[in-house]
């Protein structure tokens, strides 16, 4: 570690408002070269938020940034990069098609000049590259296709690329959270590298094991707010909860009252076709009762809950819905066995975004609104859709407006009154509050809770430990595809799921990552 | 959470575009011609020219609308026209394709929209099932297409129609000519589909967002199949009316004609990232682009200079659209 105290960055007293949220309300962060610093918060505490404002993608409203004590203000990535600034972000950013090194030198190829012409010199790329590798201790071919290796050798390129332009600061984006065990050992061994080399890390991660593993300070922010930062070793894992959670868990979930009933529907021996995804899975889920699926990312929760819902094959196994095995092949048997599936992507797999709020709601239900002729009942239809957005409290200026130009939280709204229009008994909600404002977060535990009540079936999956605990009956937990184990009353803790979710080390799959 | 947006003019004319710059240039028009375009007769002579355009306009223009596009159709408005030219030809014609051929005028009807059919069967197969680009897979099937017409009327011309298949498309109702209520029946028709069925509200849905639809339960690719069977069927009417109307059909037959289709669909605002798009917008797209040639034709402007403003206003009109959408 550094002797040299003075800071490399230094964000004051920064704030951000988005329309109705202040996201970021004078935040100050410190960084040291040669110092691993966590930055920690659940989701929408205002992290991703902060590193937005610091690489010019969010435009921030007040507040300054120092780097090495000169103002800086980065237009763009790209911008921060050429300062020495760099993001890994969660979803690397790679041309699979292109070989290792054109990744790395991607947009400024070392050249080699041939009278006007300018060639692309791969012999010295290539040569770059393995010093940069061996710089790092990492074993990747420089030639070899990007999309070929896996995910964490994707990611330590991406590193790789951040030290060819001499970055002297590196921010992570839970850098983790498609690693195996083995594999997180040898990005930590990368990490206390770029340490060594006096390069300040910033570690964005939710998984307190890995942050007391492997940083030197840690700054917690909650709702906007920077609440702490203290040396690592003066705080441990109750404390960090403590500060993140900052608040009675009672009064970020709504009471769900409902008291589960009669078996609803039964899940036998669910096997994927995908041999890589999830194998023998069976559980059952009540009337009223809403069922929590947890587990780390590729546990395969989504894969599941959209084989249930008929949108992924399956090959063995049995899905009943009140007794009767439904033999779901498609999206529509399963819409008529009485099912509704709010996705994970709302943007990309939820919304219509140009279609509006009326088209929106009714687009599953428009077979139970054609009339013999064959044509649609629109007076009914405008009448549903508009009674069910009124149920839910959908805020927008017109049935007619796209739902585009909704905030997200309103946008998950409207697929909610879009799957209840359907009237079903059964509703799968993928991360159901993932991307939206605390407020509306509550408004949609809310509407939860009272599907709940009035008898329908809820299953959430969720990554949020508060949620699944704050919200479900039970926690059935997945690790590497298979259930682990099914959790309720008392033992609804966030130890207890972190241990079923993390109970196989997933190497076994990290084959299909990479392929 | 009801309240109303004001109505103001920017609105209107920022919603009607399309509508607002065809009655401008009519009026236009009407100035600069001394009240001669606006006579009777310049609108049938115009709207019978455009109805064949319309017919591909309509096609291409709901395949646009689920991101797709359709390269083949003026090819197989031309083969169409072909093959039903080649069964109406007059049974004493020693040309003929099939001398002594002597059958009811509906023969070549059915076969004609049969060729369109055919193909349209075919792209969507390529397009849903195939998982080819469209633009790939109707790049083929329209050299296909086109290849066939040159087989079938070993490159001549396919002349001496029967005259009672000529007056299909030739004929009158009152003041109207045939090919307009044609027209007319299949944007009705057209209209109804996309605004009043679940088939309609589905082909949006698959251009808004192909993962949302099959999340809501909708059968993408049978539908999209369906769009481009839809479209082949009007193609192939089409085909019939173009010989029906010029009384012969040959290789040249319908060339390039799929490039005014597709362009009269995107002046009409029928989006290319899908989705968007409506039956009167492409109407207008297609008479749009008509009167340009028509006006300009008639204010004696060189035919070559008339290429130029015609991809002027396609430019412009997918510019000022894109500016809006943004």
């Amino acid at each position: 570690m550094s002797l040299d105290n003075t800071n490399i960055l230094e964000m004051h007293n920064i704030s951000k408002a988005f329309p109705g949220v202040q996201a970021l309300k004078d935040v100050s962060f410190q960084l040291k070269p040669g110092t691993v610093h966590a930055l920690m918060g659940e989701n929408g505490a205002g992290k991703s938020t902060l590193m937005k404002c610091l690489f010019g993608i969010y435009k921030k409203d007040d507040g300054e940034i120092n780097l090495n004590g000169e103002i800086a203000n980065f237009k763009s990535s790209r911008d921060a990069l050429e300062s020495g600034v760099s993001m890994i972000h969660q979803e690397l950013n790679v041309v699979p098609d292109q070989s290792v090194m054109e990744n790395i030198w991607l947009g400024r190829e070392h050249t080699l000049r041939i009278g006007p012409f300018h060639l692309v010199n791969h012999k010295r790329m290539a040569s770059e590259t393995g010093k940069l590798m061996e710089q790092l201790e990492m074993e990747i071919e420089p030639r070899g296709r990007m999309g070929s290796i896996s995910i964490s050798h994707q990611q330590a390129c991406e590193i790789a690329k951040a030290v060819s332009y001499n970055a002297s600061v590196v921010v992570m984006d839970e850098p983790t959270s498609s690693l195996s065990e083995k594999e997180v050992n040898h990005l930590f061994k990368i990490i206390r590298r770029l340490r060594s080399q006096n390069v300040a890390v910033i570690y964005i991660s939710h998984k307190m094991s890995e942050i007391f593993q492997i940083a030197d300070e840690i700054s917690v922010m909650r709702d906007g707010e920077m609440v702490a930062t203290a040396p690592a070793k003066e705080l441990d894992e109750d404390k960090l909860i403590n500060l993140m959670v900052g608040r009675d868990m009672s009064q970020r979930f709504p009471t769900v009252e409902a008291i589960p009933g009669k078996v609803e529907m039964q899940v036998k021996n669910l096997t994927s076709a995908d041999e890589n995804s999830f194998k023998d899975v069976s559980f059952d889920l009540r009337r009223g009762e809403i069922l929590g699926i947890g587990g780390l990312v590729g546990a395969q929760r989504t894969e599941l809950v959209e084989s249930i819902f008929g949108l992924r094959p399956v090959v063995e196994g049995s899905v009943t819905i009140e007794g009767n095995d439904i033999g779901i092949q498609t999206v529509k048997d399963a819409i008529a066995s009485g099912m509704g599936l709010i996705t994970e992507d709302r943007r990309g797999a939820g919304i219509f975004p140009l279609l509006n709020i009326t088209e929106n709601t009714s687009m599953p239900s428009l077979d139970r609104l054609t009339n013999k002729a064959g044509l649609i009942d629109h007076k009914t239809l405008l009448k549903q859709s508009r009674e069910m957005n009124e149920k839910f409290k959908t805020k927008t200026p017109t049935m007619e407006t796209p739902i585009k130009s909704l905030s997200g939280g309103n946008q998950q709204k409207v697929i909610v009154a879009r799957w209840m229009m359907t009237l079903p008994e059964i509703l799968i909600m993928d991360e159901p509050t993932r991307g939206i404002d605390v407020g509306a977060k509550y408004e949609i535990y809310c509407i939860m809770a009272d599907l709940a009540k009035a008898g329908k079936s809820i299953i959430m999956v969720s990554s949020e430990m508060p949620e699944l605990i704050g919200m479900s009956h039970r926690i059935m937990v997945l690790c590497a595809g298979r259930k682990t184990g099914i959790l309720k009353g008392e033992e609804r803790t966030q130890e207890n799921i972190m241990r079923l979710a993390a109970m196989f080390g997933h190497d076994d799959f990290k084959e299909e990552d990479a392929s | 959470m009801k309240q109303l947006a004001k109505p103001s003019i920017g609105g209107f004319i920022s919603k009607y575009t399309g509508y607002v710059t065809f009655v401008v240039m009519v009026i236009v028009l009407g100035i600069l011609t001394r009240g001669g375009s606006l006579r009777l007769l310049s609108w049938q002579n115009l709207a019978i020219a455009e109805s064949v355009r319309a017919f591909g306009a309509l096609g291409v223009g709901m395949i646009i609308i689920t991101r797709g596009i359709d390269l083949s159709l003026g090819q197989v408005i031309g083969l169409s026209a072909c093959v039903s030219a080649s069964l109406a030809q007059t049974p004493d014609y020693v040309s003929a394709l099939y001398p002594g051929l002597d059958l009811p005028a509906i023969v070549p009807v059915i076969a004609g929209i049969g060729v369109g059919v055919l193909f349209g069967l075919f792209n969507g197969f390529l397009v849903a099932y195939g998982k080819l680009p469209p633009f790939i897979a109707t790049l083929g099937s329209m050299t296909i297409a086109a290849g066939l017409q040159l087989i079938y009327t070993h490159a001549s011309t396919v002349g001496s129609l029967q005259n009672e298949y000529k007056k299909i498309a030739q004929g009158f109702l009152g003041p109207v000519p045939n090919m307009v209520i044609y027209v007319a029946i299949a944007v009705l028709f057209l209209w109804v589909l996309l605004n009043h069925t679940k088939q309609g509200k589905r082909i949006y849905a698959i251009g808004g967002n192909p993962t949302a639809a099959r999340v809501s339960g909708i059968a993408v690719k049978f539908e999209t199949m369906k769009v481009y069977l839809m479209a082949g069927t009007l193609y192939g009417f089409a085909g019939v009316l173009l010989s029906s109307r010029l009384g012969l059909a040959n290789a040249l037959t319908g060339d390039m004609m799929e490039l005014d289709a597709i362009a009269a669909a995107t002046v009409g605002g029928v989006s290319h990232s899908g989705g968007v798009g409506k039956i009167g917008g492409i109407i207008i797209g297609v008479l749009t682009l008509g009167l340009i040639n028509f006006g300009m034709t008639y204010l004696g402007v060189d035919s070559y200079y008339q290429l130029l403003v015609k991809g002027a206003i396609i430019i412009s009109a997918v510019y000022l659209d894109m500016r809006r959408a943004a």
